[in-house]
């Protein structure tokens, strides 16, 4: 398993267009990857269940995968996250 | 069979094509629907989802092509909903305890929207709806009930009541009609179709049902008529109406760049009345200059709660930059007994026309009007911004909303918010009062608009609904006329431009006289524009004012409108 933990420092947070774009690039693994964040674990594949965590800007998540492409996926998601989907 | 239907016209214009039947009732497919084994329901539930996954990525690359990348946007998110495997693990949890698949996928959407419900942020709050509406898509495939596909020719959309987002989230150009068995003139929807000038008969009541998805109809959006399955004869009528109607179309819109000017040049502006950031574009086509009136009460309509100066502002900045530098005129909400909303808990009336309505409200809820204005002088850094408020009868009730105006401009600034310092401030002249005190509101006011409908009604004391006295409900009537042209000549001794957003803007012969009272500014519904243009260009300023002289001197209303119909 690999995880790694990151501040969210996006304006908006995982909301609306920046959820959407988290939960595509997640899909695209083979691994099981979750979010933990605010002491409760979702699936990172599901658009509801990442939306209804309430991350906000500020926020502390971390991204878990098991999984053939474990390394990859978090690698990829972390990056993601730190370039704030392209918003300030 | 050929069959003949009668409802209320509407919106003029011939339509022909197949019915499209939105907003259905699933409770009789789901009462005759045979469940079979777990597993064979647990099956169907999953090439539903496949299914439904797939159609949505296909409407998601039309919309994409289309250069519509808002709509694709939602319809994108609607297919990630279908393809959510907290949501499809849901599903199938249902299907054990209830055993139907339509039944499982329509709780199990339910059960997730009520999560969302009862989020704090309006976004999320909102997204339940969409929730609903991929369940009600996954739980119709399972059902069998068809859905045409986006990808079809245009259809007539039919339903009893059609929520305003099925026609606001259908491109223009694929409703030929709507067909509505309620009878409500003054619905979201049928304003959408308004100010897209599609045709639209309302009123049908449970005769409805005798039409059917699929079927070929062709409605008279003038009369009211529909007609069902209609014979080869009766469809080549039509089809000569509507090339009529294709004909004349494309003659107004080589009218739409020029401008509106007598031929001496005096020039008035013709702006559009609108309901929703996106009839902007419709308006554009038919050559509007701005926005004469936005009705700011459909950013309250079909909601749980207040929105915020966020949504708000939101929903503001895209009409204002849709007008592309040309003045918005932009209404505070106008909302009263007669058509309340329920989280304001406005009491019941026996008299809601002259109750606690538009601005009564607004002075007595600053919850309510602060952030409406601070979300318009927001929405004012987008473009040229003017603020109307609506049923004023006094000085003292402007003096104090100048005051809630001058407080938003601080709390903006105190919150560091970038607003606009040139937003005007101005009244609807729509009560007598405010027309026989036109010369003194015009000392506090940046501008007049002149609101007809309410005006005639107050005016007059002749409720325009009541079909006993509808002889008496004119425009026209002499007492009408003299307190619009003492609230013209008004705005003129004091320097304020002065408009009219009411019906009698959309009024060519109306319009002729208006000009000649010095009105700079006709606000209407877009598809009247073109018939307003094209009669102010065929007259000059010197003659309408001959035929205002006239006017002037005559004593009933139905000579005026016989005189003005036989001498322009």
């Amino acid at each position: 398993m690999t995880e790694a933990t990151m501040m969210i420092e996006n304006k908006t947070g995982i909301h609306a267009r920046p959820a959407s774009i988290f939960v595509q690039t997640a899909t695209k693994f083979k691994s099981k990857i979750q979010v933990k964040a605010k002491n409760k674990t979702v699936d990172a594949k599901s658009i509801l269940m990442i939306m209804s965590m309430g991350l906000v800007k500020g926020t502390e998540m971390t991204i878990c995968a098991d999984g053939p492409d474990e390394a990859e996926a978090v690698k990829t998601l972390q990056e993601l996250v730190a370039s704030k989907f392209g918003e300030e | 069979m050929p069959e003949s239907l009668r409802g209320k016209g509407v919106i003029a214009g011939i339509a022909m094509g197949k019915v499209m039947i939105v907003g259905q009732n699933l409770d009789g497919y789901l009462k005759n629907y045979k469940p079979e084994d777990q597993a064979k329901e647990a099956g169907k539930i999953e090439e539903a989802l496949q299914a439904v996954a797939e159609m949505l990525q296909g409407n998601v690359r039309t919309l994409q092509e289309k250069n519509m990348p808002e709509q694709a946007a939602i319809m994108e998110a609607h297919r990630m909903m279908a393809q959510d495997p907290m949501l499809s693990g849901s599903m199938m949890e249902k299907v054990g305890e209830l055993g139907s698949a339509p039944e499982a996928v329509l709780a199990a959407a339910g059960e997730s929207a009520a999560m969302f419900e009862q989020m704090e942020d309006a976004y999320f709050r909102e997204r339940a709806v969409d929730i609903r509406d991929v369940g009600k898509r996954i739980a119709k495939y399972i059902l069998g009930v068809k859905e045409p596909a986006m990808g079809d020719g245009a259809v007539i959309l039919c339903g009893y009541e059609i929520e305003p987002s099925v026609i606001a989230n259908i491109p223009t150009e694929k409703i030929a009609g709507v067909l509505l068995g309620a009878g409500s003139t003054t619905c979201h929807a049928v304003i959408i179709a308004k100010a897209r000038a599609i045709p639209t008969v309302v009123g049908i009541g449970d005769d409805i049902q005798k039409i059917a998805d699929r079927d070929d109809v062709i409605i008279d959006g003038e009369r009211g008529d529909i007609l069902i399955d209609p014979s080869e004869e009766t469809r080549e009528t039509y089809e000569e109406k509507l090339a009529k109607q294709q004909e004349l179309k494309s003659y107004y819109a080589k009218l739409a760049p020029l401008p509106a000017v007598t031929t001496d040049g005096a020039h008035v502006t013709l702006a559009a009345n609108i309901g929703t950031h996106m009839d902007v574009d419709t308006a554009l086509t038919y050559g509007c200059e701005g926005v004469g009136l936005f009705r700011s009460e459909f950013v309250f309509m079909g909601r749980k709660d207040i929105p915020n100066e966020e949504d708000q502002f939101k929903a503001y900045k895209e009409a204002v930059e849709k007008c592309q530098g040309k003045l918005c005129v932009i209404r505070t909400m106008d909302i009263g007994g007669d058509k309340p909303l329920p989280y304001l808990n406005i009491p019941k009336e026996d008299n809601p026309f002259l109750g606690c309505r538009a601005v009564r409200i607004s002075l007595h809820r600053r919850d309510l009007f602060l952030p409406q204005l601070k979300a318009i002088l927001r929405a004012g850094v987008y473009g040229k911004v003017a603020i109307m408020v609506p049923m004023i009868i006094n000085v003292d009730e402007f003096k104090k909303v100048r005051e809630f105006f001058e407080e938003a401009k601080v709390e903006l600034t105190h919150e560091g918010k970038a607003y606009s310092d040139s937003v005007q401030l101005g009244i609807m002249v729509e009560t007598p009062a405010a027309a026989v005190m036109a010369p003194i509101l015009a000392k506090y006011v940046d501008f007049f608009s002149i609101g007809t409908n309410d005006l005639v009604q107050y005016t007059l004391a002749v409720d325009r609904g009541n079909h006993n006295i509808s002889y008496l409900y004119s425009h026209f009537n002499p007492a009408v006329i003299m307190l619009i042209q003492r609230t013209i000549q008004a705005g003129i001794d004091k320097g304020i431009w002065v408009g009219m957003c009411g019906e009698m803007a959309s009024d060519p012969y109306a319009a002729v006289i208006l000009l000649a009272m010095g009105i700079s500014e006709l606000s209407m519904s877009a598809p009247s524009i073109p018939k307003v243009k094209e009669k102010i260009r065929s007259v000059s300023m010197e003659r309408a004012k001959e035929v205002l002289a006239e006017v002037m001197k005559m004593e009933d209303g139905n000579e005026i409108k016989e005189y003005l119909h036989k001498a322009l």
